[in-house]
C-alpha cells in the first residue's frame, strides 16, 4: 500500500522520489497539485519534468519540512523564478522569513537606489514588498526585492505614501499652481498604473490641493485620511473611500490648530477619533489631538504653544498614538521618549503633561557635524521602535524598556522607516540605500 | 605592429544579442499543441495528454512574451467549443433539453479546470498585469454568452424553468435535483445572471400566478380556511427554496406571497362575513387567530390590521355589556361578566397572538375606555369584592383568593374614578368589619396591601386606620369585663366598636333610645372608657350596632333573634305590651322614620321571620299600622336572624348623595395640586395648569377642567393666585 502514495520524478535527468502526502503540501492551486489531480491521468510510473533539479530539491524539502533552506550554489533569483513556475512562490515567502520580532532581527538585504536627494518616506507592504519615496518618484519592489515600474504622480513632490493593501499604493503630492496636478491617487503596485485620483470639492467644486500626512483607518474600514492644502480654504483633514475613490467628508481647521500642515494622521479604531499631529520643525509649536469626525470636534488635544522655546528645550518632533490606545508615545531631538496619557483630562496645554523617560544616553554621543534627521517612531505587536540617526532602538515590554539597536555602518543617518509584512524597512540619508531587516523562521529546534 | 593593428582595424565586432531570437514559427507550434488539448479535452480525450508538456508550453509562451496569442487564441478556441455545445443543447427535445444543458455544464466545468491547470502560469503572471479576466472566470462569462444568452436557448431555459415550477405548484412531482442544478449553475454565472435570466421573472410569474390564486380562494373559502391555504404555500415557498434556489431568493418569494395572497385582501379577510376575525374572538378558534397573527405580522400594516378591527370589536362589545339595564342589576354578575370577558382575551393574546404586548395594551385600552362609560363601576367593582370578602370566598385556598383580588385589581387599575371607588370600598368594609361579617381577614388585608402598592400609602391610611381600630375595640372590652365584671352582674353582654372620627363613613345621627337595660351598662362603659383615655368624646352610632336577643313565644319555644339595634329596641318594647302603634314606637325609641319603617318590615312582613304581627296585614308600613308581638311565630331554626337591609346597589339618591360627596372631596385635593403646581412654577397660562393638574390626579381621578376653573378663581378670591396684569391668561402665584 505504501508504493501507491509514492511518487517518481525525472526532472532535468535527476530522479527524485517522494509520497503524494508530501506533494498534497503544494495545494491543488500548483503545478504539481494539478500534476497529480485526477483529472489528470495520475498513477504513471515516472513524471517527466524539464526544469533545473537542484531548484526542485530545494522546493521539494520545502514541501517536506516546511523550512525553506537554499545552497549556496542555487541564486536566489533562479529559484524565485523556478517557484514561480510550480506556483509555490507563496509557500517560498511564507518560509523565508519568520513572524516579526524586534529582537530577533537581522539584516537580510540592503538594496541601493539611484536617485537624487534626500528620501522622503519608505513603507513596507502587507506581502513584505515595499516602496520609497524620493522627491516625485516613488520605487516600488516585491518581496523579492525587485523593483518594479516606479510610480510618480504628474512627477510633483511626493509628500506621503502608504499600501491600502500588498498591491495597492496611495500617493499625496505637491499641488501644481494653475494645473489639476498633483493631490492625491492609487496607483497599482503590480503595473504602476493610475487607478484613481482622489478630489477636493468645496461646494461641489472641485479645487486642487497638496495633500500630505496619510493614514488608513482600517481592514474593514474603507476610509482614508489625508491632511490637505489648498490655496483658499481647503485647509483640514480629507476623507475619502479608498475603494470608489469619492471623498465623504472633510475636516476643516479650527482655528490654533494647523491640521493642513500635519505631520502625522493615525487613526484610533478604539476611540473612533483620528489622531493628527503638526510638530517642529513644520511649525513653531507642536500641537497634537484627536478628532472625532462624526461631529467635529476635538475631544482631546495637547500643545506646547505659550512657553518659551529656546533651542536646548526639549521640543517634540514625532509622535504615535500606542496600540492600546491609551497614551501617545513623542520623542524629542535627544532622543528621549515622552508619553502623554490620552484618558487623563481633556485637553493639555502650555507643553504639561509629557512624562518624558530620560534615557540621556545617547546626548553626549551626538555629533554635531554629521548631518542628522529627525527621529521617527513606530509601533509594533507592542513593541516600540524609534530612529535616530543611523540606528534604529527596539523597546520592549509596557515599560518600554531598550532591549535592541539595530544599526549597520554604511549610508548615514536613517531618514525613515517602516514596518509591514513582517519585515522593518530602514531608509538611509546617503546613497538611497535601504535595509530589509527580518525575523528568521522558527529555529529547527 | 603594423600588421598587427592593421587585424585589429580588419576585425568587425557584431552587435550584442540580448536574445537567442526563438524560431518565429515556434509560438504558432507551441499554440497548435495548445490548441489541439483544449480541444482533446473538449472531447474526453484528456487521458492522452501530457500535463507537463503542456504545462511547460504554455509557461514558455508566455514566457517569451506571447501571452497574448495564447489568452486571445484559449477566447477563440473555447468560444468555437461553446457555440458547438449551443447547437447541441438547442437541439435537444422537449424535456431532454435541461438534462443536456445540466450534463454539458457539467463537461464544461471539468474541461475548465483542466484548461486551467494548464495555463495556471498564465492566469499568475500574465492575467494580473495586462487587465484580463482570470481563465475559470473567463470560462463562466463565455459559458453566459454564448450558452445562456444565446437567443434560441435563453427564453426557452427560463419558460422551462418557470413551467415546472408551475407544475410543482399545481401537484406535479418534479426533478429537484435537476432544478438544483441548472439554478446552482446560473448562481455560480454570478449573481445578475441569476436575477437577471431566472430570478426577476419567476417573481413576476409567482405574483401573477398568487394574485389570481387568491381571487379564486377568496372568493369561495371562509378566512380560516382561505389562511390555511395562504399559510401552505407560503411554507411550499420556503421549501422550494431551500429545495433548489438561492438563499437568497427566501426573501423576495415570501414577499410576493405575502403581497399577493395577504396584503391585498387583509381588510376583506377580517371583515369576512360570518368567518372574519370578530367570529374567531367570538368562538375562541385560537389555531386560526394565531395563523392570522402570524401571517398578518409578515405584512406591514397587518398586525395594526387586527389590532385595531379587535378593539373596536371589544370596545362595542364592552359599551353594550356595561349599558345594559338588565345586567346592573346584579352588580356581582356584572363584574364577574367583565372579568371573563378579561380572561377570554386574555387567553386569546397569550394563545394566539403571542402575547404580543401591543394587543395587551390594545386590550387594556378598550377596557380602560368601556368601564369608564359607566360611572357605577367603581361601586360594582366595590360590591363585587364585598361579595367575594363576604361569602364569595369562604373555603377558597389562599391562591385562589389571590387570583381573584388580583383580577379584581386590574378591573380597578381601568378605572378612572379611583376616589369613588374608595369611597365605596370603605362603606363596604365598614359594614363587613362592624357586622363581623368577613370571610378572613387575611383576604381583607391582602387586598389593602394591593390598593397600597398600585395607590400608594394616602389611599389606604383610614381602610387601615379601620383594621386598628377593630383591634383596639377588642382590647378594650376585654379589659372592661376583666375590670368591671363584678359591678355588671348578670345584665346584657355589650360589645362596644370603638370607632375613629373620620377613619370611617359614619353619619352623624341622633342615637336612638336605648332600652333602660341596655343604657346601664353602655354608661358603665362610658365611665370606664372616659376613665382611661381622658379628652375625648363618645358618640353612640346606634344605626350601626346588632343585637341578639332570647325571646319566648306561645307553647314556650324559645329562639334566639339576631337583630339590629334598632330592631332590638323596637322588639324590647313589647316585653311590656302586647301591642303598639306606629306611633307609639316612633316615639318610645325615636328611630328615624326611614330606618324605623325598614326595620318593622323586616320584623313584620317577611314571612318565616315575622316576630310581630301588623295589622292590617300589607307589605308597607303605615303611620296607622299596629304591631302585636305574634305569639305563634315558629321555625325551624333556634337561632333567626332578622334580615336587615345589608349592603345593597345604592338607590338612585344613595348614589347622587355619595356622588355629591365625592365632588366636594375632590375639591381640596384639586385646590392643593393646583398650589403645589404654581408654587413651582410661579406663572403659568390656564391650559398648562389643567394638563398639570390632569397629570397629576390622573392616578386617582380623572377632574373636569370646568372645576380645575372654578377652583383656580376660588384660589385668586382667596389670594393665593392672581391674575397676570398684561396677560390675562396667566396666573401668578402669590407666595
Amino acid at each position: 500500500m505504501a508504493s501507491r502514495d509514492r511518487v517518481r520524478f525525472n526532472v532535468g535527468g535527476q530522479l527524485f522520489e517522494t509520497t503524494s502526502t508530501t506533494l498534497a503540501n503544494a495545494g491543488r492551486e500548483s503545478m504539481l497539485g494539478a500534476l497529480l489531480d485526477e483529472s489528470w491521468n495520475p498513477g504513471q510510473p515516472e513524471y517527466f519534468i524539464d526544469r533545473n533539479p537542484a531548484c526542485f530539491s530545494t522546493l521539494l524539502d520545502l514541501l517536506r519540512t516546511g523550512a525553506l533552506h537554499i545552497p549556496s550554489n542555487v541564486p536566489e533569483k533562479l529559484l524565485y523564478r523556478e517557484a514561480l513556475y510550480y506556483g509555490l512562490l507563496d509557500h517560498v515567502r511564507g518560509a523565508k522569513w519568520g513572524p516579526f520580532d524586534g529582537n530577533t532581527l537581522r539584516l537580510a538585504d540592503s538594496v541601493p537606489g539611484r536617485a537624487p536627494g534626500d528620501g522622503t518616506a519608505i513603507r513596507g507592504a502587507p506581502d513584505g514588498g515595499c516602496c520609497v519615496a524620493h522627491g516625485s518618484v516613488v520605487h516600488v519592489y516585491n518581496w523579492m526585492l525587485e523593483e518594479r515600474r516606479p510610480i510618480s504622480l504628474d512627477y510633483q513632490q511626493v509628500n506621503d505614501v502608504g499600501y491600502i493593501d500588498a498591491n495597492s499604493i496611495v500617493i499625496t503630492a505637491r499641488e501644481r499652481l494653475g494645473k489639476g496636478d498633483g493631490g492625491m491617487a492609487v496607483f497599482s503596485a503590480a503595473t504602476g498604473e493610475l487607478r484613481h485620483r482622489f478630489r477636493v470639492e468645496h461646494g461641489r467644486q472641485p479645487k486642487s490641493f497638496t495633500a500630505g500626512a496619510l493614514s488608513l483607518a482600517g481592514l474593514d474600514d474603507h476610509r482614508i485620511f489625508s491632511s490637505c492644502k489648498g490655496r483658499l480654504n481647503e485647509y483640514g483633514i480629507g476623507v475619502w473611500d479608498h475603494n470608489t475613490g469619492q471623498q465623504v467628508d472633510f475636516f476643516y481647521e479650527h482655528p490654533g490648530c494647523s491640521l493642513g500642515d500635519a505631520d502625522k494622521l493615525q487613526w484610533l479604531p478604539s476611540k473612533n477619533c483620528l489622531m493628527v499631529a503638526t510638530l517642529f520643525p513644520r511649525t513653531d509649536n507642536c500641537f497634537i489631538g484627536l478628532l472625532d469626525l462624526r461631529d467635529k470636534s476635538i475631544p482631546w488635544c495637547w500643545s506646547d504653544a505659550g512657553i518659551t522655546m529656546n533651542l536646548e528645550d526639549k521640543r517634540v518632533l514625532h509622535a504615535i498614538a500606542m496600540e492600546d490606545g491609551h497614551s501617545i508615545c513623542v520623542i524629542n531631538q535627544y532622543d528621549d521618549l515622552g508619553f502623554i496619557d490620552l484618558r487623563a483630562g481633556n485637553t493639555n496645554s502650555a507643553g504639561t503633561g509629557v512624562r518624558w523617560s530620560s534615557r540621556s544616553k545617547l546626548m553626549n554621543q551626538k555629533v554635531p557635524y554629521e548631518e542628522s534627521c529627525y527621529p521617527k517612531l513606530a509601533t509594533h505587536n507592542g513593541q516600540l521602535f524609534s530612529c535616530m540617526n543611523d540606528s534604529i532602538s527596539v523597546f520592549s515590554g509596557s515599560e518600554h524598556v531598550l532591549t535592541s539597536t539595530l544599526r549597520r555602518s554604511y549610508g548615514g543617518s536613517i531618514c525613515d522607516f517602516s514596518i509591514g509584512g513582517d519585515r522593518l524597512f530602514a531608509l538611509h540619508n546617503e546613497e538611497n540605500v535601504f535595509d530589509v531587516w527580518d525575523s528568521p523562521p522558527c529555529p529547527i529546534i | 605592429m603594423n600588421s598587427q593593428s592593421q587585424r585589429r582595424k580588419n576585425f568587425k565586432i557584431e552587435a550584442f544579442k540580448h536574445k537567442v531570437e526563438l524560431d518565429p514559427k515556434y509560438a504558432e507550434r507551441t499554440w497548435k499543441v495548445l490548441e489541439h488539448a483544449i480541444h482533446e479535452i473538449y472531447n474526453n480525450n484528456a487521458s492522452r495528454l501530457s500535463f507537463e508538456e503542456l504545462y511547460r508550453s504554455a509557461y514558455n509562451m508566455v514566457l517569451h512574451k506571447y501571452g497574448d496569442k495564447l489568452y486571445s487564441g484559449l477566447v477563440a478556441t473555447m468560444t468555437a467549443h461553446l457555440n458547438k455545445i449551443a447547437k447541441s443543447v438547442e437541439s435537444a427535445q422537449g424535456g431532454l433539453f435541461l438534462e443536456k444543458l445540466n450534463h454539458k455544464w457539467a463537461d464544461h466545468n471539468k474541461a475548465l479546470q483542466m484548461i486551467r491547470d494548464i495555463l495556471m502560469y498564465m492566469d499568475r503572471s500574465y492575467v494580473p498585469t495586462s487587465h484580463k479576466t482570470p481563465v475559470h472566470e473567463l470560462g463562466l462569462n463565455l459559458w453566459s454568452d454564448h450558452i445562456i444568452h444565446s437567443p434560441n436557448i435563453q427564453a426557452r431555459l427560463q419558460d422551462t424553468l418557470l413551467d415546472l415550477v408551475q407544475r410543482e405548484r399545481t401537484g406535479d412531482v418534479i426533478n429537484r435535483g435537476l432544478m438544483r442544478n441548472i439554478t446552482k449553475m446560473l448562481m455560480d454565472l454570478g449573481s445578475s445572471v441569476y436575477q437577471d435570466d431566472f430570478e426577476k421573472p419567476f417573481l413576476d410569474v409567482s405574483a401573477c400566478f398568487y394574485s389570481g390564486e387568491s381571487q379564486q380562494f377568496i372568493e369561495c373559502c371562509d378566512c380560516g380556511s382561505y389562511l390555511k391555504k395562504a399559510e401552505r404555500r407560503l411554507n411550499e415557498e420556503m421549501e422550494r427554496v431551500s429545495h433548489y434556489l438561492d438563499a437568497k431568493t427566501e426573501v423576495k418569494i415570501t414577499s410576493v406571497v405575502e403581497r399577493e395572497m395577504i396584503a391585498n385582501h387583509m381588510q376583506r379577510l377580517v371583515h369576512m362575513d360570518n368567518s372574519g376575525l370578530v367570529n374567531m374572538l367570538i368562538d375562541d378558534k385560537y389555531d386560526d387567530l394565531s395563523r392570522m397573527y402570524s401571517l398578518f405580522k409578515r405584512v406591514p400594516e397587518g398586525l395594526s390590521t387586527i389590532r385595531d378591527v379587535m378593539t373596536s370589536y371589544l370596545r362595542e362589545r364592552g359599551r353594550v355589556l356595561v349599558t345594559d339595564t338588565e345586567r346592573l342589576k346584579d352588580p356581582v354578575e356584572f363584574v364577574q361578566c367583565l372579568l371573563n370577558e378579561k380572561d377570554k382575551h386574555d387567553k386569546i393574546i397569550s394563545t394566539a397572538f403571542n402575547n404580543d404586548k401591543t394587543f395587551q395594551n390594545a386590550l387594556n385600552s378598550s377596557f380602560e375606555y368601556f368601564i369608564n362609560l359607566n360611572n357605577r363601576s367603581p361601586e360594582f367593582i366595590s360590591l363585587y369584592l364585598d361579595d367575594k370578602l363576604r361569602k364569595g370566598l369562604k373555603g377558597a385556598s389562599e391562591e385562589e383568593v389571590e387570583v381573584v383580588l388580583d383580577k379584581v385589581m386590574m378591573l380597578f387599575r381601568y378605572l378612572q374614578e379611583k376616589d369613588v371607588f374608595e369611597k365605596y370600598y370603605k362603606q363596604h368594609l365598614a359594614k363587613r368589619l362592624l357586622s363581623g361579617k368577613t370571610v378572613s381577614d387575611d383576604a381583607e388585608r391582602s387586598m389593602i396591601v394591593k390598593l397600597k402598592t398600585e395607590c400608594g400609602y394616602q389611599f389606604t391610611s383610614k381602610l387601615e386606620g379601620m383594621f386598628t381600630d377593630m383591634k383596639t375595640s377588642e382590647d378594650t372590652m376585654l379589659d372592661f369585663y376583666a375590670k368591671q365584671s363584678a359591678e355588671l352582674g348578670d345584665g346584657p353582654t355589650l360589645a362596644v366598636q370603638i370607632l375613629t372620627t373620620g377613619s370611617w363613613p359614619t353619619q352623624p345621627t341622633a342615637a336612638c333610645n336605648l332600652p333602660p337595660e341596655i343604657l346601664t351598662v353602655c354608661e358603665k362603659f362610658r365611665t370606664y372608657y372616659l376613665g382611661t383615655h381622658s379628652g375625648r368624646r363618645l358618640t353612640w352610632q346606634t344605626n350601626m350596632g346588632t343585637a341578639d336577643i332570647k325571646a319566648t313565644f306561645g307553647k314556650g319555644h324559645k329562639h334566639e333573634l339576631n337583630v339590629s339595634t334598632y330592631q332590638m329596641c323596637v322588639l324590647m318594647l313589647f316585653n311590656s305590651a302586647d301591642g303598639l302603634t306606629y306611633r307609639e314606637i316612633e316615639q318610645a325609641t325615636e328611630v328615624p322614620a326611614l330606618d324605623l319603617k325598614r326595620c318593622l318590615q323586616s320584623l313584620a312582613c317577611v314571612k318565616g321571620k315575622n316576630v310581630l304581627r301588623k295589622e292590617p296585614m300589607s307589605k308597607d308600613i303605615s303611620e296607622e299600622d299596629v304591631f302585636y308581638f305574634n305569639d305563634k311565630f315558629t321555625s325551624k331554626f333556634v337561632k333567626v336572624k332578622i334580615g336587615t337591609v345589608v349592603a345593597q346597589k345604592e338607590s338612585e339618591p344613595e348614589k347622587q348623595e355619595t356622588r355629591q360627596r365625592v365632588e366636594e372631596d375632590r375639591k381640596p385635593q384639586i385646590e392643593a395640586a393646583i398650589v403645589r403646581i404654581m408654587k413651582s412654577r410661579r406663572v403659568l397660562d390656564h391650559n398648562s395648569i389643567v394638563a398639570e393638574v390632569t397629570k397629576q390626579l390622573q392616578s386617582r381621578f380623572l377632574p373636569n377642567p370646568v372645576v380645575i376653573k372654578k377652583r383656580i378663581e376660588s384660589l385668586i378670591e382667596r389670594e393665593f393666585l392672581e391674575r397676570d396684569k398684561a396677560d390675562r391668561k396667566l396666573y401668578r402665584y402669590l407666595a
